[in-house]
């Protein structure tokens, strides 16, 4: 089993960007007018959880 | 597809940088992802009346409500009043800012420039290390747009300065995650914006309320991202609609998410590119406002972008005069309120407090942030002060030298 990455729930995403901005990996693109995570790149800090203002991003194991 | 210019991003500083530019006879074109200027509103709504300096905006429809001042409450709700009775007029608007984004978008059209929607910018074009234009993406067409300058004024999350190599991402702790609500049957009193400051009510940031009728205001949080959990913003802004008498009865229209870079500025030139806006951090780090800055900002850059068509140079020394330029402008006032933000971070509570008490019955000069600071700065406790000029010496230092 590999290493918990972030997933953005698109339900709950409001497209802020702020997740984006602070991903030290550039991991989190803008898609389909939504957030979304590239799990490759992704180094499960977890800055972009902490930052959402709404919850929308959880830890998930791919 | 070949333009003089191609700006990426069609909110104030993208449309106001495509207005000048196209005026002193650029080919400008504008890129939006999105599919209409100004929506989703991500914005407070609030801007100070120094707007009016500068005579870009035209028209009325953008006003929402014209405020007679400002109150900032201390954590244990002493109020310090910034009013019109000092000011003398009224000291700003809180704006529809759908409808400013695209009265400043009319008139970058009117000038001559294009706006193309739904259009993603994916990629830098480049030969060797020249920057040589734009991919794009508009639904499932590809596009080349050659241009000779390339304008980032797309955002927070900017990515057309990562590609060119500048390093545009955020420390935690130089960005403020917001929630708002526009929350309808408020009974909103008078024209004033409130700003709440607490580290219960908003860590590292405040809680807003922006009257916008009179029963309707903007009710928002910022809180400094390295100082969040997941969804803190919104937690600790229902708590605090839940607790106030004004919004017993009231319910929210419009739910936003946002966020604001509350940094110092990242450098904004090099050959062939100008980042501009949010994407290049001409944000107040104390208010977290930027409008001012946009248009400021960006009737620099379409100056001398027009210049640098006309002279066919695109050099970085070329365009450092908007640089230069928007340094002198408001750079020093990034910096130093900057300075302050790190500054009021290390202030507990309850000096909050006492400095809100000391301030509530003082007549202000100047309304404005730079008016507060100046009072703050007097009234601080000789510790504070201590700590601060030990802390930061070589940061005063560099701004007192300037």
């Amino acid at each position: 089993m590999g290493k918990p990455k972030a997933n953005i729930d698109k339900k709950k995403c409001l497209a802020c960007c702020g997740c984006i901005s602070v991903c030290p990996q550039d991991a989190i693109s803008w898609i389909g007018n939504k957030a979304e995570v590239n799990p490759e790149k992704c180094i499960s800090c977890a800055i972009c959880i902490r930052t959402c203002p709404v919850g929308a991003i959880s830890e998930e194991v791919y | 597809m070949k333009y003089d210019v191609v700006i990426v991003g069609s909110g104030p500083a993208g449309s106001v940088t495509a207005r000048f530019a196209a005026e002193g006879g650029a080919k400008v074109l504008v890129i939006e992802r999105r599919a209409e200027v100004g929506v989703p509103i991500l914005c407070g709504e609030g801007v100070s009346r120094k707007i009016d300096e500068w005579k870009i905006i035209e028209g009325k429809r953008w006003i929402a409500g014209r405020m007679d001042g400002a109150r900032i409450y201390s954590p244990d709700k002493t109020c310090v009043t910034l009013g019109a009775e000092q000011a003398g007029n009224e000291t700003g608007y809180v704006v529809y800012r759908d409808i400013f984004d695209q009265e400043l978008a009319h008139s970058a059209i009117k000038a001559g420039a294009t706006f193309m929607m739904n259009t993603q910018a994916i990629g830098l074009i480049k030969k060797g290390d020249k920057i040589k234009g734009v991919c794009a993406k508009r639904f499932d067409e590809e596009l080349k747009i050659e241009a000779d300058i390339i304008v980032g004024a797309d955002g927070v999350e900017s990515k057309i300065g990562q590609w060119a190599g500048i390093n545009t991402r955020l420390d935690p702790k130089d960005l403020e995650t917001c929630a708002q609500y526009t929350l309808t049957n408020i009974d909103v009193k008078d024209a004033y914006c409130d700003f709440y400051l607490g580290k219960e009510i908003a860590p590292g940031g405040y809680i807003w309320v922006f009257p916008k009728s009179k029963n309707v205001a903007n009710v928002g949080i910022g809180i400094l991202a390295s100082l969040s959990e997941a969804g803190r913003a919104k937690k600790l802004l229902d708590e605090f609609i839940a607790k106030d008498p004004r919004m017993k009865n009231s319910s929210p229209m419009r739910f936003l998410a946002g966020a604001v870079p509350v940094a110092n500025p990242v450098e904004t030139v090099r050959d062939n590119l100008i980042l501009i806006g949010d994407a290049a951090r001409h944000v107040d780090p104390i208010t977290g406002g930027g409008l001012t800055h946009c248009l400021e900002g960006g009737k620099i850059a379409g100056e001398v972008i027009a210049k640098a068509v006309k002279e066919k140079n695109f050099s970085q020394g070329f365009l450092s005069e908007y640089e230069t330029r928007w340094k002198e402008a408001f750079g020093q006032k990034i910096k130093r309120n900057y300075l302050v933000k790190e500054l009021m971070l290390d202030m507990d509570d309850k000096t909050f407090n006492k400095l809100a008490n000391e301030l509530k019955d003082v007549k202000f000069e100047e309304i404005s942030t730079r008016g507060l600071v100046k009072e703050v700065a007097k009234h601080l406790p000789i510790s504070t002060k201590i700590n601060a000029l030990i802390k930061y010496r070589k940061e005063i230092k560099e701004i007192k030298k300037k």
